[in-house]
């Protein structure tokens, strides 16, 4: 009963911070810096959702939502990586950067709405549905398969599409892309957009789920991060895989320790694997240690 | 008679002192990038608090403080030594957040979010402080000591094997030295004078609690060192002045506290996003960040 309550919990905390990961490491993958503020992205995605479900119907809020976290991540791109790029700013500066950009935001949803708790109330509070003796809410069947079929779209675009193709070629090795004529600037708009759109669905899905809180995005870019560095961070499908092994570690980790560790959990796993595995399971060995 | 206002940012700003000008010794001398800067004012704070809650006398809490902060400091390095840039950087910042965590739930300990109460005011052999002038005194005597003890070591012989560490570290192991035993070394002096600072903001304050020690801390230090100018110790202290007089501004503007913190916390990460921007080697930098 108990045992299979949390495997079902670590799949749909799993299937969240795949969301969390796969934009992030999407965005990775191609720029090969690390976007933190990707994080605070998700939050924002949330908070607009929140606000224009009080205002208008919520299916063109919710695409009205994603079309602006994409627009949010390349505004974010274009005007602080793109200028630190140009002035030869190493990824470590971007990093910095990005936790700076990470707060700054953070802050400002705290300014206009307030620290406290939101929730979004679009499903009614229904009783969970008996699933092999695990109790599930539809809105959870609902993240669960949305996020399925998500990464499905997102493999068969980096398999099939043209400019898939071109970010796995950017991905492998930039200058190489330059040289058979691919805009890599392009492709690095492109990522940032697809990845932050990812970034707007996981933040209507988690606001759902979840509460609203000012500080959600740093918890979660830290759980997409570890989840990320566990599969391999520059390969999305691993990244996924990783973040549903954080999700088994988290949920198996408290029937050990003080719920309250949940936290550190992932910052465990994450040290766990810099330290033994910085290329993560399905990673290669390039780069990492310089 | 000197306002409490002005004494009280007074102190603050000798403890701040103390803090970047450390942190400038591992970041900017060094070039070990390190996000895990407040985690050791942390365990200072808590080691000086809960040594004196203990009965142990004074002096020897202040000390101790240091050295139970050094202490992992060379935890720290031991544990990340394979890794390097924005990997050593995440590793780090990942410790700031489990340490943060484990003082919120070791709650036996460090009683956890409701914090330690009543920590003594200092008495240094017969010297009781009592008045926040007084108190002033006491950090700055503190704040002259660990400067001139940081400028000394900078100057020294050591000093320059730390630079030539972060200029050319293959270069400095062809000479035969021990790079990892230069980074044990300078991690700990680092983190030794982190952990003093912990101790003076502890008893200052009289109450401590883990949210002192957040994230956006570790922002306010990088911003502090990166304005000031990386391996300067004289920028460090000039920026720690400007950085925490600027919010005070503010305060002439009569705001609520629940938009000061956020105001505040937004200036911090836009100073540090711009100075990265234009002029990235801070007011009187030498170096690039790596």
């Amino acid at each position: 009963m108990i045992f299979s309550q949390l495997i079902v919990n670590s799949i749909i905390i799993g299937s969240i911070y795949a969301l969390v990961a796969s934009g992030f490491s999407l965005i990775y993958a191609t720029n090969k810096y690390m976007h933190f503020a990707h994080g605070v992205a998700i939050a924002l995605a949330a908070y607009i959702v929140y606000f224009l479900s009080l205002h208008i119907s919520f299916p063109i809020a919710c695409i009205l939502t994603i079309l602006l976290s994409g627009c949010f991540g390349v505004a974010m791109h274009r005007c602080i990586y793109l200028p630190l790029q140009k002035r030869g700013a190493s990824t470590v500066i971007l990093l910095i950067a990005s936790i700076a950009m990470l707060i700054f935001f953070e802050n400002l949803i705290q300014l206009i709405f307030g620290a406290d708790v939101k929730t979004i109330r679009i499903l009614e509070v229904t009783r969970g549905i008996d699933f092999f003796g695990a109790v599930v809410t539809p809105l959870q069947f609902i993240i669960v398969l949305v996020s399925l079929i998500i990464f499905a779209a997102l493999f068969m675009f980096m398999k099939f599409t043209v400019l898939g193709r071109n970010m796995r070629a950017v991905a492998d090795n930039k200058e190489l892309a330059s040289i058979v004529g691919i805009n890599h600037a392009r492709v690095a708009d492109y990522s940032f957009f697809i990845g932050s759109c990812l970034a707007g669905v996981a933040g209507i899905l988690i606001g759902m789920e979840q509460n609203l809180t000012p500080l959600m995005g740093t918890m979660l870019i830290i759980r997409g991060f570890t989840g990320a560095v566990v599969g391999a961070v520059e390969v999305v499908a691993g990244a996924i895989v990783g973040s549903y092994i954080l999700g088994f570690a988290e949920n198996f980790g408290v029937w050990y320790l003080p719920s309250g560790y949940k936290d550190a959990i992932a910052f465990i796993l994450l040290f766990i694997f810099l330290l033994f595995k910085p290329h993560g399971i399905f990673g290669i060995e390039k780069g990492v240690k310089k | 008679m000197i306002s409490p206002y002005l004494t009280n940012l007074a102190v603050l700003i000798l403890i701040y002192i103390i803090l970047s000008v450390s942190l400038n010794l591992a970041l900017g001398y060094t070039g070990l990038l390190n996000l895990g800067h407040v985690a050791f004012f942390a365990i200072g704070a808590y080691t000086s608090a809960l040594l004196t809650k203990a009965g142990y006398p004074f002096v020897f809490a202040f000390i101790a403080s240091g050295i139970v902060a050094s202490l992992f400091g060379f935890l720290l390095v031991l544990a990340t030594r394979r890794l390097k840039g924005d990997y050593l950087a995440l590793a780090t910042l990942g410790f700031s957040y489990v340490c943060y965590a484990v003082l919120l739930n070791w709650s036996s300990l460090t009683r956890g979010p409701l914090g330690i109460a009543g920590i003594i005011k200092p008495n240094i052999f017969g010297w009781q402080i009592h008045s926040t002038g007084e108190y002033a005194m006491y950090a700055l005597i503190v704040c002259i000591i660990s400067i001139m003890i940081m400028m000394w070591i900078v100057r020294s012989p050591f000093g320059r094997l730390m630079q030539a560490l972060r200029d050319d570290e293959l270069g400095l192991r062809v000479l035969g030295k021990n790079t990892y035993r230069i980074k044990l070394k300078v991690m700990g002096i680092s983190a030794f004078f982190a952990g003093i600072a912990g101790s003076l903001f502890a008893h200052y304050l009289t109450y401590i609690d883990p949210s002192s020690f957040i994230l956006s801390e570790i922002i306010l230090m990088i911003t502090i060192v990166i304005a000031g100018g990386l391996a300067s110790i004289r920028g460090s202290i000039v920026a720690t002045g400007i950085i925490l007089l600027i919010p005070e501004l503010l305060r002439f503007i009569q705001l609520p506290s629940s938009v000061l913190g956020p105001l505040r916390q937004m200036l911090y990460a836009s100073i540090l996003i711009i100075i990265l921007m234009f002029r990235p080697r801070g007011i009187f930098g030498r170096v690039d960040l790596e």
